[in-house]
């Protein structure tokens, strides 16, 4: 399929982006419907340590124990509609360990949508094990032949069961560690933002292509291995390895990145950890994955209710399988997930849904950097700037970034976004930086491949090159 | 949008990383700190300030009225431990870590080549990786940095690293301690697995536990067993294995420990 990038945006103005609805809704699985009206709740899990010994006790794990937990807990409080995510575990990517899963999943899914009527679907979010040293692209990796199990994954996911595919593509992976790790912003606008660019605009046609073959969602991709990795290392009030600044400018670099699977046919519902949604909604009109406040189980967050004013399924961070109080580990933390959710439909009935939204955005705008350009009005900005320069994947990123420093040095500025002296510094070091930088595509990855020659892992035949 | 006017947002959220910012700049913390020899001063302030264009010409300076091993140890070592500090205080953060360490780094491959045999006397052997089946590796890759920077041999095995290539490395270097990294639940097994190894081969050798899926319960749980949870928390717990601490003492004073007490 023909790459098609964004040039336009899909909402006319920042204050259509709203939960429960895109511009381009979703039917798929058993009844579920997503951006047509109302939230949907999303459960991501991850199976106890010792259960992936063998492929009996892992389908046990995710099947028996895991979804059927999910789905009594989803029936027992009145959920009228539930997504499982199962985000593979590495030894997944043999199909005599995942098939079953993905096959067992669909059946449980389907039996509990027969039996109660819950709508239901699962999402299979695969993972990406290239080795950049061996190589990323087919064909290369002649050791452990990464790229070929990537397509092989998605195949599995997708003639077993799998109602909507996803990934967490790792390209650019090895320039975001050293950026990140040495607070160098322009490392990650090259890694992340124009490699990573690079990197989803090779896999994700193909990706594409095999959901096609077997009638399944081609969901969407999230920077999981950069913009999360940034925001966890980012943390709370207590934490600050990397300054909120530096974390909040990569997040709208990994936006540019992170449409690039719409761009190549998928629909979405994008993934979730990159917290990129809000701005790739305005950007493609497609139903996001998001996720906030029921991510304390895997990392601190401070958007935790920001995060939920743009969502179309309102999900968590994997959750470990173990008993509770309460129930098991999911059974609590969907409880959570699935009120939320109530929360957000009641609204949209009681035509009260952007009140709530604002509610929701107001309660976090100031907790930070990164909640300040999620905001809905500013992450519309930043897709603006993204699809004022869609066809060129670096000058697109840089716009990302320059305009979400600019949001917060004038959200600062402006006395309404506090920053500490070490996040200002950050910040004004990062505009400096974009300022420097060259303003077409060729001058800027000469200059990168020769600054960046000498990173850990950076091999330029990965991209192309 | 509903107008944010007159709200008191106070009520709402206390910005704590504003409020309590430490006012102090790295150079009035390091002021007290730094080695008062003149030769050795600049050299650590060279470590303490990151500047990697300059470090070469002042161990270079240096090295023609002090010896090697004292440039290594009073100049640049000394200057890193100043780093350390500060990172302790929150003046510091991670990418000044990781820039003074590279700049320690640099300073020490000049002065050791002027050392017989070439290489300095590090503490003790240390081997890091990344759990089999398991890519995160940022965490380890942090963790490397920092050991190396407080003195330590660390043999970086890399990520998704065979549990039998571990326990051979073992034998072979006879570290201080191991450590492995793991981002899953299900690639965090293989720690119990090497550690059972040892004890099957009668290698004493702390296995130390680490990464975003792994918690101290966990890493308790087998023999030979300690946990870090953070990077900079790793030197700390070697300097006490260094002592002469065992794995069971290091669990017993792992509050105390991290804490640098």
């Amino acid at each position: 399929m023909a790459v098609k990038r964004f040039t336009k945006m899909a909402y006319g103005s920042a204050d259509e982006l709203i939960f429960g609805r895109a511009k381009n809704p979703l039917s798929y699985g058993f009844g579920i419907q997503v951006g047509a009206g109302k939230v949907i709740t999303e459960i991501n899990y991850a199976p106890r340590p010792g259960t992936e010994k063998s492929p009996e006790t892992l389908r046990r794990e995710y099947v028996d124990y895991i979804s059927k937990d999910c789905l009594d807990r989803a029936v027992s409080i009145g959920l009228p509609d539930l997504q499982l995510e199962t985000e593979w575990i590495s030894q997944m990517s043999e199909s005599r360990i995942s098939a079953p899963v993905v096959e067992g999943q669909k059946e449980i899914t389907e039996k509990y949508h027969e039996e109660y009527g819950i709508n239901t679907a699962v999402r299979h979010t695969i993972p990406d094990k290239r080795d950049t040293d061996h190589g990323m692209r087919v064909g290369m990796d002649k050791v452990n032949g990464g790229p070929e199990m990537l397509f092989e994954s998605a195949e599995i996911a997708c003639e077993n069961g799998a109602d909507v595919f996803s990934v967490e593509s790792m390209g650019g992976k090895e320039l975001a560690d050293y950026a990140i790790t040495n607070g160098d912003i322009v490392a990650f606008l090259f890694g992340v933002g124009y490699l990573g660019s690079l990197d989803m605009t090779y896999i994700w046609p193909q990706f594409v292509d095999i959901c096609k073959k077997n009638n399944v969602i081609p969901g969407g991709d999230t920077n999981c291995s950069g913009a999360n990795t940034s925001m966890f290392m980012a943390g709370g009030f207590l934490d600050n390895d990397v300054q909120r600044t530096f974390s909040a400018i990569t997040r709208a670099i990994a936006s540019a990145r992170t449409v690039v699977a719409w761009e190549c046919g998928a629909v979405g519902p994008d993934k979730d950890c990159g917290y990129e949604g809000p701005i790739c909604k305005a950007i493609g009109g497609n139903p996001t994955a998001q996720e906030g406040k029921q991510c304390h189980c895997a990392h601190c967050d401070i958007q935790s209710n920001l995060m939920a004013s743009t969502c179309d399924l309102w999900s968590n961070e994997s959750v470990e399988y173990h008993p509770e109080f309460g129930g098991s580990s999911v059974q609590c933390w969907l409880a959570t997930l699935g009120n939320e959710v109530m929360l957000m439909n009641t609204s949209i009935q009681l035509k009260q849904d952007k009140v709530l939204r604002d509610l929701y955005m107001y309660a976090d705008r100031i907790r930070g950097p990164e909640a300040y350009i999620l905001s809905y009005d500013h992450a519309y900005e930043i897709g603006k700037a993204i699809t004022d320069n869609g066809n060129d994947l670096y000058l697109r990123a840089k716009a990302a970034g320059e305009t979400a420093a600019n949001i917060i040095l004038e959200g600062y500025k402006s006395k309404e976004l506090p920053l500490t002296k070490k996040q200002l510094d950050v910040l004004e070091d990062c505009i400096k930086k974009f300022e420097a930088l060259p303003d077409n595509e060729d001058a800027f990855v000469e200059q990168c491949l020769e600054k960046y020659k000498d990173v850990p892992m950076f091999h330029p035949k990965n991209y192309g090159f | 949008m509903l107008s944010s006017k007159g709200v008191d947002f106070s009520k709402i959220l206390k910005r704590y990383d504003v409020e309590l910012e430490v006012e102090a700049t790295p150079e009035d913390m390091a002021k007290n700190l730094l080695p008062k020899d003149p030769v050795f001063r600049k050299v650590a302030e060279e470590v303490l300030y990151m500047r990697l264009k300059t470090i070469i010409p002042s161990v270079t300076e240096a090295l023609k009225s002090k010896d090697p091993l004292s440039v290594i140890n009073e100049g640049l070592v000394a200057g890193m431990e100043i780093v350390s500090k500060l990172y302790a205080q929150h003046v510091y953060y991670l990418p000044e870590i990781m820039m003074a360490a590279k700049t320690m780094e640099m300073g020490i491959s000049l002065a050791e080549k002027q050392l017989e045999g070439g290489k300095r006397k590090t503490k003790a052997n240390v081997i890091m990786h990344t759990a089999e089946g398991d890519v995160h590796d940022i965490g380890k890759n942090i963790a490397v940095i920092m050991t190396r920077a407080a003195g330590y041999e660390v043999f970086d095995m890399g990520k998704d690293v065979p549990v039998d290539d571990v326990v051979a490395k073992t034998v072979e270097v006879k570290p201080l301690f191991v450590s492995g990294t793991a981002l899953m639940t299900t690639t965090m097994s293989a720690f119990p697995r090497i550690a059972a190894k040892y004890v099957e081969k009668k290698l004493n050798v702390p296995f130390m536990g680490c990464g975003g899926a792994v918690n101290r319960e966990y890493s308790n749980s087998y023999d030979l067993g300690i946990y870090s949870d953070k990077a900079a928390q790793t030197p700390l717990i070697a300097e006490k294995l260094l002592a002469g601490y065992d794995w069971k003492r290091v669990r017993e004073e792992w509050d105390v420990i991290v804490r640098g007490e």
